[in-house]
């Protein structure tokens, strides 16, 4: 792809001896939504660590045509990626507001910061309302859009997420990816896609990979992906 | 009456001085589960700084805070250049090494300056005020005002500034924190230079008590333990708290019970009945974990 935001080519990995990724490569355009699927142990948590740098890499990973070899987590993300993580990275110690602060504790544009957290509170009602309550309080919903709400506040351009419907009711679920949609259209944000619920997935995005054993083992557009019966049925389950 | 409420207000003074030791114990425990046992000897060393700039004839009122800013750049060193090479070490080899700093830096203490107690200059008048017809020297009211000064100083620090809510971040989450950006490891050696010119405090406001020579906090760092876990090794407020009810409590158990030469016995005693009767003190939090 031309103006890809974040690109992997041949990326390989493990923890000590166990190898997990072994040869992963995929593109996200500038801009785009792009899903990553599979079945659980297929390297789709560990391909979004990587680009992160929470784990050692061998190939080539480029963020915005840099490449990302060497740079220490702290720093990749103050480039403009934000990772939300399995678990979704709550600091359960500190109130919903702390969390928020911290999401926007580096950026020296406060007039930009205000009015970002303003749209939060837009998107998310609730967290306004729980704004000084300790976030261990909220439910699995609400911290999931606390961790959305803080990744929107790191002025990112391009989103990992790692299962954002992991535990939620369907209802939920449709309201943070509608929003996630929102983020995407109007601030441009690239979004990288990690999901279990195909389905949804494949709805939200444009094109997407399906990795198996640390493998891409299909890939394409996300309309094509989902009508062919074939493809369905052997990996995404439905 | 008036003696107890001078023995009380004698405590609170040691107890100023307990609290800045603990919250340093406590703000180390934080950033890295690790208990500092060097916490005492970096503050005596860091008084022995102060002694020499206010002998050259620096005010103590200007070698006070220039202390502290030297100690929390000696924290930061050691931090950087001890404490990160085993950083991801088992805690017991932090512990191991915590114990081997403290027996450097009071070597090099007694090597740069000698074992012979020295007396040090207090700014404060040894002079009493009479409160309510109890007699409070101005020394221990003062070590009470500078301790609740910098115990304040430090909780508007991690409150209500973007490095405290780092630094609480880091020491919470450091993989979380990782991915908004926080530089964890960077926060760590912070946390050690805080820790540092906090425990400082302490040792410039005993020196004037004890006189100064390397073993001086040696007993002291065992009522900032007592003060630690009694408040809750993890809770700063704790620290301060259980510092003022470990020094009242020992200056009345060693006036009207055990005697001056039992008070240390009795900060090892509430160590040991807060770890029986309530291990994660008065205000930490309990901790379960699955084995």
């Amino acid at each position: 792809m031309a103006n890809a935001i974040l690109e992997l080519e041949n990326v390989r990995c493990g923890y000590g001896p166990t190898s997990v990724l072994h040869g992963v490569s995929l593109s996200v355009p500038e801009g785009g939504i792009v899903s990553l699927l599979g079945a659980n142990g297929a390297g789709k948590t560990t391909t979004l660590r990587a680009i992160t740098g929470g784990v050692r890499w061998v190939g080539e990973i480029r963020f915005a045509g840099r490449s990302l070899r060497g740079m220490h987590t702290e720093d990749i993300v103050g480039a403009g990626v934000a990772h939300v993580p399995e678990g979704r990275g709550i600091l359960t110690e500190l109130t919903v507001d702390e969390n928020l602060r911290l999401g926007a504790h580096r950026r020296k544009d406060r007039a930009a910061v205000a009015r970002d957290y303003e749209r939060v509170f837009e998107y998310f009602p609730v967290l306004r309302q729980r704004r000084r309550l300790s976030a261990s309080t909220l439910s699995g919903g609400e911290q999931q859009m606390l961790a959305v709400a803080r990744a929107l506040l790191m002025k990112p351009r391009l989103m990992l997420l790692d299962e954002p419907s992991l535990g939620l009711a369907p209802l939920v679920v449709r309201s943070i990816f509608q929003i996630i949609r929102t983020i995407n259209q109007t601030d441009g944000v690239a979004v990288l896609l990690v999901e279990q619920n195909a389905r949804l997935a494949l709805e939200m995005s444009s094109d997407a990979y399906v990795l198996e054993v640390g493998r891409v083992a299909v890939s394409g557009k996300s309309a094509d992906l989902q009508g062919q019966e074939s493809v369905r049925r052997s990996y995404l389950g439905y | 009456m008036a003696e107890f409420i001078q023995q009380v207000v004698s405590g609170l003074a040691s107890g100023g001085v307990f609290a800045s030791l603990a919250l340093a114990l406590v703000l180390i425990y934080n950033a890295m589960g690790l208990v500092n046992f060097a916490q005492g000897e970096m503050a005596m060393f860091a008084t022995f700084i102060a002694f020499t700039l206010i002998t050259r004839g620096v005010n103590f009122w200007f070698a006070f805070p220039l202390t502290l800013a030297a100690a929390f750049v000696g924290g930061l060193v050691i931090e950087r250049v001890v404490i990160r090479p085993v950083e991801r070490a088992p805690v017991l080899t932090l512990v191991i090494v915590t114990l081997g700093l403290a027996t450097l830096i009071n070597g090099a203490a007694g090597f740069l300056y000698g074992y012979v107690p020295r007396s040090f200059p207090s700014p404060f008048s040894t002079q009493t005020v009479n409160i309510l017809g109890a007699f409070a020297s101005y020394q221990d009211l003062s070590v009470i005002a500078v301790s609740a000064i910098v115990l304040v100083a430090i909780y508007l620090l991690l409150q209500r500034t973007t490095l405290g809510l780092s630094l609480r971040a880091a020491a919470f989450h450091p993989e979380a924190s990782r991915l908004l950006g926080v530089r964890v490891s960077w926060m760590l050696a912070v946390g050690w230079g805080l820790a540092s010119a906090v425990g400082a405090v302490s040792g410039i406001m005993v020196a004037p008590v004890l006189l100064l020579e390397p073993n001086m906090m040696q007993t002291i760092i065992i009522y900032a333990f007592a003060a630690a876990v009694l408040g809750g090794i993890e809770s700063p407020l704790g620290a301060v708290v259980g510092g003022l009810i470990v020094g009242v409590t020992v200056n009345l158990a060693g006036a009207y019970v055990v005697g001056g030469n039992l008070e240390l016995a009795v900060a090892l005693a509430i160590i040991v009945a807060v770890l029986v009767i309530r291990p994660h003190g008065l205000f930490g939090r309990p901790s379960a974990r699955n084995v």
